[in-house]
């Protein structure tokens, strides 16, 4: 499967993580934390999502927008959501792939 | 304890997400594993600045890229229109209709290759492919009116009249246009509603173009060059309309450029 969030390396699953957590609108840092800790059940430190941030705002998959307090929202690019839509699709295949190897292929 | 494990950060990476990132940490308490994954982000940024300057440059270029296809390709739509629809309706100067369309085509040359870089982050291969044919024709074209201009009707190329090779171009260009809306339909980084119109419109106006005398001997003698500029101000508003939408994406970048280069 081609990674399609390029050159992260070990920041590629927090990268994915972030997108999904701005798919459904903008959100700061502290928000964005709480969100994918609620989704996956897993806590994602501070200087993780940061480093991930920045490769993600360089990349332009994200933007940040005009900062509310001292808390910097970002948002999903055009570009980003392209690239989340086609990770997520490949995933998904990914999925149905080992569920119907294992005998348990999703209804 | 804040303000000290920000001072592990470079003075840079302070610079752009120090106030935030202290924000964030004012907003919970601290354990041990967040302090350790704080401490591992600050040796993070401090390898990852050092290319920085490499990652800025290459998604300044992109911007530039956005930004130079965009007004290329407004500027396009518009001088092809007028030069091809006015040129067509035989009012006002053949050379400065013809300077138009010569400009204009330079313009959309412009933003095939603006717009192109662009989009080919996703999909080099199915964007260059789709920029080789609608480049082409634009050049072709170009060269086709440096030899109306020195030789008029006479052979320019081997047989071909600048005329014909002109004609050759403008044709290669309009059907490589409606293979580059395809890719940029595909590749979804601009707008899909301009590309699918530049699409529909560029399938219209080459048999418009090309029954252009057959329309003249059908319809009236002031509707056929009407027909003629609608199908063409249709082509010309496909361009017009990814070219605002690049220029709408690059707008939305400089809170993130800024955050690159901080």
């Amino acid at each position: 499967m081609p990674p399609r969030i390029p050159e992260l390396g070990r920041f590629a699953e927090p990268a994915l993580l972030i997108l999904v957590s701005l798919s459904d609108g903008p959100k700061h840092g502290y928000a964005i934390m709480t969100d994918v800790e609620a989704g996956t059940g897993r806590p994602l430190g501070p200087g993780t999502l940061y480093a991930a941030l920045a490769r993600l705002e360089e990349r332009g998959l994200i933007e940040a927008i005009a900062p509310v307090d001292r808390r910097r929202p970002y948002r999903l690019t055009a570009v980003g959501a392209t690239v989340l839509a086609d990770q997520l699709r490949d995933l998904a295949e990914f999925a149905d792939l080992g569920l119907r190897r294992l005998g348990r292929a999703r209804p | 304890m804040i303000g000290l494990l920000l001072r592990f950060y470079p003075a840079r990476w302070r610079a752009r997400y120090g106030d935030e990132f202290a924000a964030l940490l004012g907003e919970r308490q601290l354990g041990p594993f967040d302090v350790a994954d704080v401490l591992l982000g600050a040796l993070d940024a401090h390898l990852h600045l050092r290319g920085l300057g490499a990652a800025s440059e290459h998604a300044k270029g992109f911007a530039m890229s956005l930004r130079i296809g965009g007004f290329a390709a407004i500027a396009g739509g518009i001088l092809w229109f007028s030069g091809f629809a006015l040129s067509s309706i035989n009012q006002g100067s053949d050379a400065l209709f013809a300077l138009a369309l010569g400009v204009g085509t330079l313009a959309l040359l412009i933003a095939l290759i603006g717009l192109s870089a662009f989009q080919a982050r996703q999909y080099p291969r199915l964007v260059w492919a789709a920029f080789i044919v609608p480049a082409l024709g634009a050049i072709v074209s170009l060269v086709g009116m440096v030899g109306m201009a020195t030789m008029g009707d006479l052979p320019f190329i081997g047989s071909w009249s600048g005329w014909s090779i002109w004609a050759i171009g403008v044709l290669a260009l309009i059907v490589g246009s409606a293979l580059f809306a395809f890719a940029t339909v595909r590749a979804r980084a601009l707008s899909r509603p301009a590309a699918i119109a530049l699409a529909i419109s560029s399938f219209v106006v080459i048999p418009v173009l090309l029954g252009v005398e057959t329309l003249n001997g059908v319809l009236p003698e002031a509707a056929a060059p009407l027909v003629v500029a609608l199908a063409t101000l249709a082509f010309a508003g496909g361009w017009i309309g990814l070219g605002v939408s690049a220029l709408r994406i690059d707008r939305s970048r400089p809170v993130a450029q800024a955050g690159g280069t901080a």
